[in-house]
């Protein structure tokens, strides 16, 4: 009975519930303006809240979290800027349904989904955060390097149109995510010698400039363009909508956990493997992905809001932050006096029923305020261009300065804006070359963290993916998933349908 | 006539207040080296409300990430040297010379405090086949180049003390698997993809203590309260006194030139900051020895720790460059 107790602490205290729902508002417009991280955010209120109780602390930081994980997928639909990285893949299909006025629609969907992703999230680690950290210690080195591969694969889902030109994008993105001193040696890497270029180059400037400046200039050519009139009448959407969506948003979700609980690999990877999972599992779309299809809003939002509930199974049982936010979270934890770490769940459970409270709090406001507001959002995308242009680049000028308070961030934005600007306009497409700078370094430091423990040995490292199920498993599926992608399999299915065909 | 007089009227106003302003007269700037979340983002963090309260003043801190630190260090050195921009940091700086980091340390700068120090601990993980440093030494002679320790790159903690047992047992033959930092690295620990890892007792702590990591010998010349039960290295090799004690440490830096009144202020706030119960409690609860030591105490104390740190690394052969280039010393000469 403790525990329920304990659950409800947040509801019980008004002062808490306030601060979780004033956290979620803050977090779902931090979340939209692109730059202006949930990181950050909550590193400021460390030392803002720092004379505070824990709990008051705690209920803020899970509000603006869970708030702001949401809030990046708003920009994403209605101006093609995702929010935050989780929010990448909601702009493939979120975007085209607000070019078709379909604004409201899409973010009601998204918010729902949201919703329901960030209840799986929750519910796996109220239930089964032991157990699932104890899966996530599993990964080795190679896997987690396997893991990066998967992810590259799904280039081929992220290029609409050539994969030629998409797989030029991604190896573009893992070069630039390798640019400056590689954290394991020191050594530099693509620096030409420059200092500017020694601190490598920041991956939200990158992000910011290709969507965010790119657009913008993009918008230039339409400029005269009557804005499309956004039809608002069904936000919410329909419970048909949702149950046909509901198997779904279960895989998606799992997904989210599993890698949000992944130390290293957050909301960001996870949305984009749902992304690609929702392409490969869903048969008939009722329009093609890239062209406002609803399952390509409902795999990424489900999964990157699950993955906030997965980052707190390895901070809950071992200390050890599954992402960004939840390490300073860590560090909160230890400035008010408790100590992170596999002995805190018997120490102090309340304090992890509590969390858990929070977070449930958490997602229903976010369900509140996302489902209002909506009619004030989309009037976003009705202003004249001639308001909303120069509003985009001023936001990616003051998003890029903020997440390191850096002028040279700034520039990196704009130079990469023109040049993603280029690269739209000669059919490049824009999500591989963030993906791969997302997992530029996933791959690169594992690869050789691997090879290193094999003693540089390669018959030895294909010894442990052998032996090791977990690693097999994943190799196994890397291999699937390339054969899947080219020629050869397309005519070995052609020739076992047709064959089908024949008996019939 | 009446305008230009009463305009003359208030700049003098202003440039007498501004010359009578007490330090501080604006929000300081603190620049603190490592990421957020981080072990010195943590530390720094936890001081600055009392140091403020000291200081009747307002700290605005930031996180300037990069380079190893050094980024924020050339930041800072190249700010103007009025109290209003303090460096936040911890040991790294002092290898950026011999690393190849970078052509400036702490000599470029003011010791206000130096605040702490960390002690490493040698831990394994829980299914090791060994129970303490003498086992796990005739593993390593019985199983060479197979035992994984968890490194945190050249310079990082883990590098100097995997050089010491180099210097002190003469030959290590174990692979230096890299991590991002001891938190990542002790992850890996616990999921066996390294088999022992140089840590920071506060880091470890937890995780000794609920069996997931396995506590192998302290590297201090003698125990520590937090593991009573925990032998130090010197019980089992004294030829380790050379070069113990020896640890991280936390500090807080202002440019060269700073006025001395003000450094005096500032040395002075962060010094009553040490001696906060809350922040005592914090740093004892993660094995941090408090220092608090500042002026010429501190610079001793970094020459020391410099002297050493930089030629055994020279010895151990991670070195870019020699410390004699730069003038540092061989300890003792």
């Amino acid at each position: 009975m403790s525990v329920l107790a304990d659950v409800l602490t947040v509801v019980t205290q008004p002062q808490l519930l306030l601060l979780v729902g004033l956290g979620t508002f803050a977090g779902v417009y931090v979340g939209a303006i692109p730059g202006l991280s949930v990181t950050m955010a909550v590193s400021i209120l460390i030392s803002f809240t720092f004379s505070w109780d824990v709990y008051p602390a705690i209920s803020l930081m899970i509000g603006i979290y869970m708030g702001g994980v949401y809030g990046g997928s708003r920009t994403a639909i209605l101006l093609n800027i995702p929010g935050a990285p989780s929010a990448i893949a909601t702009a493939l299909d979120g975007y085209p349904m607000a070019l078709r006025g379909e604004a409201g629609t899409a973010i009601g969907v998204t918010t729902v989904m949201s919703f329901i992703g960030g209840f799986i999230g929750i519910g796996v680690l109220a239930l089964a955060a032991p157990l699932v950290s104890d899966f996530a210690l599993r990964f080795q080195p190679r896997d987690y390097m396997l893991l990066a591969v998967l992810g590259i694969l799904l280039v081929g889902s992220l290029s609409q149109g050539s994969l030629l030109k998409g797989i030029f994008a991604g190896a573009l993105g893992i070069a630039i995510g390798a640019v400056g001193r590689d954290p394991l040696t020191f050594a530099e890497r693509f620096t030409f010698d420059f200092q500017i270029l020694e601190g490598g180059i920041s991956f939200i400037a990158v992000m910011i400039g290709m969507f965010g400046v790119s657009e913008a200039l993009g918008q230039l050519h339409h400029v005269d363009k009557d804005a499309v009139r956004q039809k608002i009448s069904r936000i919410v959407p329909s419970l048909s909508t949702v149950r046909k969506h509901l198997p779904l948003s279960l895989q998606t979700s799992s997904i989210g956990v599993v890698i949000g609980a992944l130390p290293g690999t957050g909301g960001d990877i996870a949305a984009l493997m749902a992304y690609d999972h929702a392409k490969r599992v869903t048969k008939n779309p009722e329009r093609p992905f890239g062209e406002g299809a609803m399952e390509g809003l409902v795999a990424p939002e489900t999964a990157n809001n699950a993955a906030v509930g997965g980052a707190f199974i390895p901070m809950m049982t071992l200390g050890i932050p599954g992402d960004a936010v939840t390490a300073i979270m860590i560090g909160a934890l230890f400035i008010h006096g408790l100590n992170p770490g596999p002995m805190l769940m018997i120490d102090q459970p309340d304090m992890f029923w509590f969390i858990v409270g929070a977070l449930v709090m958490a997602n229903c406001f976010m369900l509140l305020f996302g489902l209002t507001g909506i009619r004030l959002f989309t009037r976003i995308v009705e202003m004249p261009r001639s308001v909303l242009i120069p509003m985009i680049m001023l936001l990616s000028i003051v998003g890029a300065y903020a997440v390191n308070n850096s002028v040279t961030d700034v520039y990196w934005m704009l130079g990469f804006g023109v040049f993603g600007y280029f690269m739209r306009h000669y059919g490049y497409p824009l999500g591989p070359v963030i993906l791969g700078v997302i997992l530029s370094r996933l791959l690169d430091d594992n690869w050789r963290r691997a090879i290193i423990s094999e003693r540089e040995d390669l018959g030895r490292f294909f010894e442990g993916i052998v032996t090791s199920p977990l690693s097999l498993v994943l190799f196994v599926s890397v291999i699937l998933i390339f054969v899947s992608q080219t020629p050869v399999w397309a005519k070995a299915k052609a020739r076992v349908f047709g064959r089908k065909g024949e008996q019939q | 006539m009446t305008r230009a007089f009463l305009g003359a009227l208030g700049a003098l106003a202003l440039t007498a207040t501004a010359a009578m302003a007490e330090y501080p007269d604006k929000e300081i700037q603190g620049i603190i080296q490592w990421g957020a979340g981080g072990s010195t983002d943590t530390v720094m963090r936890a001081i600055t409300p009392h140091v403020e309260e000291v200081l009747g003043g307002t700290i605005v801190l930031q996180n300037m990430t990069g380079a190893v630190g050094a980024i924020a260090l050339n930041h800072v050195a190249g700010a103007e040297a009025d109290g209003y921009t303090l460096l936040m940091g911890a040991e790294n700086p002092m290898l950026y010379k011999i690393m190849g980091l970078g052509d400036k340390d702490y000599g470029e700068f003011i010791p206000l405090s130096i605040l702490a120090r960390g002690t490493p601990i040698l831990v394994a993980g829980p299914d090791a086949p060994f129970d303490d440093y003498a086992g796990m030494m005739e593993h390593i002679r019985a199983n060479p180049g197979e035992v994984r320790f968890g490194s945190t790159g050249p310079g990082g903690l883990p590098s100097v003390v995997t050089a010491m047992i180099d210097a002190v047992e003469g030959g290590l033959d174990v692979i230096a698997v890299p991590y991002d930092g001891d938190g990542p690295a002790l992850t890996a620990l616990q999921g066996g993809a390294v088999d022992v890892m140089p840590a920071v007792l506060g880091v470890a702590i937890e995780g000794i203590r609920a069996g997931k990591i396995k506590p192998l010998a302290i590297f201090d010349v003698a125990g520590h309260d937090k593991l009573p039960d925990t032998p130090h290295i010197t019980e089992f090799n004294a030829a380790y006194e050379t070069y113990l004690p020896w640890g991280p440490f936390f500090g807080v830096f202002a440019p060269n030139g700073t006025p001395d009144d003000v450094v005096a202020k500032l040395s002075e706030a962060f010094a009553a900051g040490v001696q906060n119960a809350d922040f005592g409690k914090l740093m004892e609860d993660r094995g941090f020895t408090l220092m608090g030591i500042s002026g010429d105490e501190a610079r001793a104390f970094l020459t020391k720790w410099q002297q050493g740190t930089a030629w055994l690394l020279q010895d151990a052969g991670h070195t870019k460059a020699s410390p004699e280039e730069f003038g540092i010393a061989r300890p003792g000469e």
